[in-house]
């Protein structure tokens, strides 16, 4: 998850795209194919195309509503035309018709009634027998009105006879409703759920819009009931001359967690000495210690004598969820905004399959990068001829090396910029270094609002490269940045003068890049507004919801590349009805609903290979393969009591109670985190340094607790401890560490399991360590779930499962639960 | 280049739908009918002001050749991959003024065809 700052700037994402003349009914815009409803309070425009009714939209609406009057588009051969008899002057479009001069090739509309009739007129040199109805066959004549081209209607909204009834009805007492009105949820209802397939873009709209609405609406809230008093605060100054506060914010073991980028505002109340004082900043930094350091946007009137009694408040931005739903608008009114395929193929649509003429290299793999192995390298092959693709990249598969070679190729196709993107900051900085390994050049894009986060990839980073730009043109904007800098504010003209060579120069490098790469949000960014990309490469795409993954799509997409693992966590959902409607579900995964199969890499570089065994049969039907052997994984030197020797892993029986944590949303397990000191003690005395252990729970509470255990009673000096991470699961999703200790904490016969229960938490638990694991949890809880009942008897079975004091281990003889669900 | 094949659902028309929609249509053109001769008692007046000079020239095809009118070789147009269309000027009136607008209408409409049998007739005379 990402933070952004309000740096939009008041940019209305997807707005700019709608016609004002698209037909009400389906979408289409096409002037020479709508005219407008003529009736003063109605004025809509509708098409000519007959969609899936009988008549076409605009008869359908001028039937159902009673409307009479049309007007054509300024743009159409006519020019823009009320519709009316050459004679009187009559506009009702049911009585009126062409008729031609006798010999001539002189058209004129007249009306039947009485026009037709008139006696003069058959004197005249007029055709009166061959009048020809401006409505035939519930459509208007299609030379004068054109019909939509069959492409055009498959892109356009599948409106049917029922939902036209329903909205007319709809208009009749608020002419302004959209279609969307129809559809959507009322307060207390339960939104629509997901679907496998969509009838259009529209349908599409109509299914996530509510959803990401309910999210948003749920953070909002959530992060703005964190404010928090009596706040002591410690200052400093950044190397941007900028004011930096440093506090303890709270974090125990609530929903909410701060990232880097994210906007809190400081405020204090005034005393005798100090006038009242607030200032909003970003957070670029959350130490070890858990402390936040804030960057305070303006240096004036800081109170930094004062030290005490600050209150802090978060502010929430609706940034990242606009651009969401911008991305979900464009996709459905602007017809460039991904290629036909893609479009069809995104909505389950039947389609032809494609495939993409592209010349094939000769090797697949790329400077700079490791040799690929077989998988990798059929990846690459297969991902460059097809227009939609998934890599199902398992942990420790070399994910990030295919996807970089994979870039590395479609840069040199030479069909443009390709835009790189995954919905962390952390997987988007890995792969453009990798990318930028292969000697592309490659822009890192970040939020405005993260300039100031450090970063391993600074100097690919737009804000740096701008910064660093060496030619004399650039001295201007250095000299303007410096005196921002000195000074915090520049004169207006100054100011002007600043921002616009700030984006020609942003601009000019970022058009020289053979890659961009944001996060999936960041490319919503109007700094990329005008820019197109036809390759697009997303990682981690199964941590992304759909709306999310849209967004990078959208910028004119015709090949794109989803690389995850569905069997690992999708993304975090807060709010539970949006969870349950299915919004955690993410596009990678409905398109394998769908039929698309993903290439899945099979060679594992991580674990050792006992470790691998249960998650390659338990998660990827038995297809992981290990590249690297036991000997590579020997931790030589190590003095650890592993009970079984050779086999660096053991579930440590516990039968400590679980108990609800302070903030009572949480668990924690006093016992397993005792137990946990002594095996991290144990680590430490054998000769691991803190660097190599990570402990993992997927409890809050518990991680909190374990932090504090250690630091106080932890029996080896405290600087050792604190320097150990102790993180969720969830957080740890993507990341390695040479020695993992998993605490389990449930231990409530009478209860479930929560969190555990779920197949794809225990395998990125279980798969987060390269040289040994020690789980600890209660066996007679965990064996009731199936998937922990097998891991269980297959620790069982390696006389792995172990009880007693750590310097004297034995086998436990622990009774197992009968599994009551089987999951897969 | 961006073909795309869908295979698509044959859009079923719910022939109830399909008799409703054409039972409004017709209700509609009636009511029209009789709503305008309810307004309309006495005798209307011609009041069709068409410019001359919107007679000149005759109905030309795609290529801007002349179709009928004094050459009507129509043969020559359809070996020449025959343009299913043709041009017409519509006068229409803006406020008081008329003005013309060329349009190509489809060579099978009722409209031209009429036009083209007088004309072929009046040929043969
Ligand atoms: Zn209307
Ligand atoms: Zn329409
Ligand atoms: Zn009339």
């Amino acid at each position: 998850e990402e933070a952004v700052g309000d740096e939009d700037g008041g940019y209305e994402y997807g707005k700019e795209d709608f016609a004002e003349h698209a037909c009400r009914y389906c979408g289409v815009s096409n002037p020479a194919c709508v005219v407008r409803c003529n009736v003063p309070s109605c004025r809509k425009w509708f098409c000519n195309s007959r969609g899936n009714t009988s008549g076409s939209h605009i008869v359908n609406h001028l039937v159902r509503a009673k409307h009479k009057e049309v007007c054509l588009h300024k743009d159409s051969p006519l020019g823009e035309t009320i519709l009316e008899c050459y004679n009187c002057g009559c506009r009702n479009v049911f009585l009126l018709g062409f008729i031609s001069a006798k010999t001539e090739s002189v058209v004129v509309l007249l009306c039947r009634e009485p026009c037709l009739n008139v006696n003069a007129l058959k004197d005249m040199n007029w055709d009166l027998s061959q009048w020809c109805p401006l409505i035939d066959d519930r459509c208007f004549l299609q030379w004068l009105v054109k019909i939509p081209s069959e492409k055009e209607q498959l892109r356009a909204r599948q409106i049917s006879a029922q939902q036209i009834n329903k909205v007319e009805e709809l208009w009749k007492t608020n002419p302004d409703a959209s279609l969307e009105d129809l559809e959507k949820p009322g307060v207390d209802d339960e939104p629509q759920p997901v679907a496998l397939k969509y009838e259009d873009a529209y349908q599409y709209q109509n299914v996530f819009a509510p959803l990401i609405k309910l999210e948003a609406d749920y953070d909002k809230m959530m992060k703005e009931s964190q404010s928090k008093d009596n706040v002591t605060v410690r200052w400093d100054i950044g190397l941007n001359k900028k004011r930096i506060a440093y506090f303890v914010f709270p974090k125990e073991d609530n929903e909410l967690r701060l990232v880097p980028g994210d906007e809190l505002r400081l405020r204090y109340s005034g005393d005798a000495a100090h006038p009242a004082w607030q200032a909003v900043g970003h957070v670029i930094k959350l130490t070890a210690q858990e402390e936040v350091a804030l960057e305070l946007r303006a240096s004036q009137g800081v109170p930094v004598d004062v030290n005490h009694g600050f209150s802090v408040d978060f502010v929430w931005k609706s940034t990242s969820f606009d651009r969401m739903q911008g991305a979900m608008k464009t996709f459905a009114v602007d017809e460039t905004s991904v290629s036909g395929y893609i479009y069809h193929h995104l909505l389950g649509h039947e389609v032809e399959v494609q495939m993409v003429r592209n010349t094939l290299p000769r090797r697949f793999g790329a400077p700079g990068l490791p040799e690929l192995n077989a998988s990798q390298v059929f990846a690459v092959k297969s991902v460059l001829q097809k227009p939609i693709s998934l890599i199902q990249g398992p942990p420790g598969t070399g994910k990030t090396v295919t996807s970089a070679a994979i870039v590395y190729h479609m840069a040199k196709q030479g069909q443009g910029q390709v835009l790189v993107c995954a919905p962390s900051n952390v997987a988007v900085d890995q792969l453009a270094e990798k990318i930028s390994a292969t000697g592309l050049k490659v822009v890192r894009l970040c939020a405005k609002s993260r300039e100031a986060v450090s970063s391993p990839v600074e100097h690919l980073t737009l804000h740096y490269q701008v910064q660093h730009l060496d030619t004399s043109e650039k001295s201007e904007l250095h000299k303007l940045q410096q005196l921002k800098d000195e000074q915090g504010e520049l004169s207006s003209s100054d100011e002007k003068k600043y921002k616009a060579l700030k984006r020609a120069t942003e601009r000019e490098i970022s058009q020289s890049a053979d890659v961009i790469c944001c996060t999936c949000v960041g490319a919503g960014d109007p700094r990329l507004s005008n820019f197109r990309f036809r390759q697009v490469l997303i990682d981690e795409s199964t941590q992304a919801t759909e709306p999310e993954c849209l967004i990078p799509l959208v910028l004119g997409v015709k090949q794109v590349v989803l690389v995850g693992d569905h069997c690992q966590l999708g993304p975090v959902i807060m709010c539970k009805k949006a969870a349950r409607a299915g919004l955690a579900q993410s596009l990678f995964e409905r398109l394998i609903l769908l039929g698309v199969k993903p290439i899945r890499l099979q060679v594992q570089y991580r674990m050792h290979p006992c470790l691998s065994e249960f998650p390659s049969n338990s998660f990827y039907e038995g297809t992981l393969q290990n590249g690297v052997t036991i000997n590579e994984r020997q931790s030589s030197g190590i003095d650890f009591p592993w009970p079984v020797p050779n086999r660096p892993m053991f579930f440590y029986v516990q039968m400590g109670q679980e108990e609800i944590s302070a903030s009572g949303t949480s668990y924690l397990n006093r016992t397993e985190a005792a137990n946990v000191e002594k095996i991290v003690t144990t680590f430490l005395r054998s000769g691991v340094v803190p660097s190599q252990i990570g402990v993992i729970t997927p409890y809050e509470g518990q991680r909190a607790y374990i932090v504090n255990y250690m630091s106080r009673n932890g029996a080896l000096r405290q600087q050792l401890y604190k320097e150990i991470e102790v993180a969720s699961v969830d957080s740890f999703q993507g990341r390695e560490k040479d020695y993992i200790i998993l605490s389990c904490v449930r231990s409530n016969e009478h209860q479930g399991i929560g969190f555990l229960n779920d197949p794809r938490r225990l395998n990125v638990a279980l798969t987060r360590a390269r040289y040994g694991i020690v789980i600890l949890g209660n066996p007679k809880v965990l064996s009731k779930q199936a998937l922990w009942n097998g891991l269980l008897t297959h620790y069982k079975e390696h006389e792995c499962l172990v009880e007693g004091p750590l310097n004297n281990l034995k086998q436990s003889m622990v009774q197992f639960q009968k599994p009551k669900k089987i999951y897969n | 280049d961006d073909e795309v094949h869908v295979r698509q659902k044959v859009a079923e028309l719910n022939p109830l739908e399909v008799a409703s929609f054409d039972q409004e249509l017709r209700a509609v053109v009636q009511e029209s009918m009789e709503q305008r001769k309810l307004e309309l008692r006495g005798r209307p007046t011609l009041n069709m002001m068409i410019p001359m000079n919107v007679f000149e020239g005759s109905i030309k095809d795609h290529h801007g050749r002349v179709v009928g009118g004094e050459s009507g070789d129509e043969a020559l147009d359809e070996e020449a991959g025959g343009s299913r269309e043709v041009q017409v000027k519509v006068l229409v009136k803006r406020g008081n003024k008329q003005q013309t607008k060329q349009m190509y209408i489809p060579r099978d409409c009722t409209l031209v065809q009429s036009t083209k049998q007088k004309e072929a007739a009046e040929f043969e005379e």
